[in-house]
């Protein structure tokens, strides 16, 4: 399916689902998303993080409304908790199966972002890595100098901003230096297209959430 | 008791509308400065969305925060309260922006560019990353907004702090369930909530502005 229309029916249905409670649509959308999720063969440990991790916030909404609540509302707190699966299951399923580059394609052919903010974005989540060698390698002096930085401390933000300033330019650099322009018309090497079954999919699974909606509890 | 809960149903979105309402009639009265703020270049779009992975990959780094305070207050029924003490971290990357370039707008994509990039940060949330970080880029550009963009200090950080406070917290109301919650429990979250973006946001965010005004980095107009 087309990235950009994936996107926008994810976040359709996710807006959708934070302003309804139903419990049965959202084990099916759950259901639903792990399929997906499976079919791009995650490693393993990938799957456990993805199900182990959300069950701190949603065990502990869970708890808070059906035990310390008035009205002590389990149902709802089982929305509550199969809400936050929902999030993590189709949110999950648009990133693994779909590249930074793809997306970023996408939207600037598909959607007409402007191609700054789409490549500027894509050139900041290819920095990644680097990143996080930075951070690590911050508070590494830090630690030769006896000072023990944390999320809290000025000195971290303020040295990783430092790095944000060189690498932007450079980077900005480097693509202008390969031609890159604002605010010009591009030509596309790789023309990303919405077909008419990527229409029909959205349609589709749009109507078939809101008919799940009034039919199911 | 019954009134009680009217109210209790009623207010939030009595509140959304008058936020909604509130942010048009600044928009309107700021539209000149808005657009004839200048336009991003490539490089500072990049500058803003590596802030706000920056600031995701710190937050990661302490996200253990987060899971020990939701296994220590849950059983005492005071759970969600984790989420808003963590929440000013969430929300650092906006009002970092903001103090950095001065400009329109500037708070805003620093944390949706931000929440852009840890989409695929291998995070578990994915796309839904896009959701909360609009919620929380209009959050603390609205306090910006409200200052006319003339106060990035103290004046302009707080209410940043403020209208974050709110907004997320709206956005929590309908999302997290906190409708359901007691009414003692929501005021206790909210104070939570607002110490935590006063301190994150407010404090810490002004003391990495002076270090970067004392480093000659920050824009002056």
């Amino acid at each position: 399916m087309n990235p950009s229309l994936k996107l926008a029916l994810v976040l359709l249905i996710s807006l959708e689902v934070s302003f309804t409670q139903k419990l049965g649509i959202n084990l099916i959308l759950i259901m639903i998303g792990l399929i997906l999720i499976l079919k791009t063969r995650p490693s393993g440990l990938t799957l456990v993080r993805l199900i182990a991790i959300p069950a701190i916030p949603a065990a502990t909404l869970a708890i808070t409304i059906g035990a310390f609540s008035p009205g002590h509302d389990w149902f709802f707190a089982a929305v509550l908790a199969s809400r936050i699966y929902v999030y993590v299951c189709l949110g999950s399923a648009v990133t693994l199966a779909t590249t930074p580059l793809e997306l970023a394609r996408s939207l600037e052919q598909n959607c007409h972002l402007s191609a700054k903010f789409a490549y500027g974005t894509l050139a900041a989540i290819n920095l990644v890595p680097r990143i996080i060698s930075a951070v690590k390698t911050i508070r590494a002096a830090g630690q030769m100098r006896g000072l023990t930085l944390s999320f809290w401390s000025p000195q971290l933000y303020f040295k990783a901003i430092l790095s944000a300033l060189t690498w932007s330019d450079q980077v900005a650099q480097a693509m202008e230096s390969h031609g890159f322009v604002d605010d010009q018309a591009r030509t596309t090497a790789h023309q990303i297209r919405i077909t008419a079954w990527d229409w029909v999919i959205l349609v589709v699974s749009l109507a078939l959430v809101q008919g799940g909606l009034i039919v199911l509890p | 008791m019954n009134r009680q809960k009217i109210d209790l149903t009623r207010t939030p979105q009595t509140f959304c509308w008058g936020v909604f309402l509130l942010t048009w009639i600044e928009i309107y009265f700021h539209k000149g400065d808005i657009s004839m703020s200048k336009r991003y270049q490539l490089k500072e779009v990049i500058l803003l969305a590596l802030i706000g992975i920056i600031f995701g990959v710190i937050y990661y780094a302490g996200d253990f925060l987060y899971n020990g305070l939701s296994i220590v207050l849950t059983p005492v029924g005071l759970g969600p309260m984790a989420n808003d003490i963590t929440m000013g971290l969430w929300c650092m990357a906006g009002p970092m922006a903001a103090m950095l370039l001065r400009r329109p707008a500037a708070s805003f994509l620093g944390e949706f560019l931000g929440a852009a990039g840890e989409m695929f940060l291998g995070g578990q949330w994915g796309a839904s990353n896009l959701i909360s970080g609009f919620v929380q880029g209009v959050a603390s550009e609205l306090g910006f907004t409200l200052t006319a963009y003339k106060h990035f200090d103290w004046f302009g950080l707080t209410t940043s702090a403020l209208t974050s406070t709110f907004i997320t917290f709206g956005w929590d109301w309908f999302r997290n369930g906190y409708a359901h919650f007691s009414l003692q429990l929501n005021l206790i979250l909210l104070i939570a909530r607002f110490v935590s973006m006063f301190i994150f946001c407010g404090v810490l965010v002004k003391l990495v502005a002076n270090l970067l005004e004392r480093a000659h980095v920050t824009k002056t107009n």
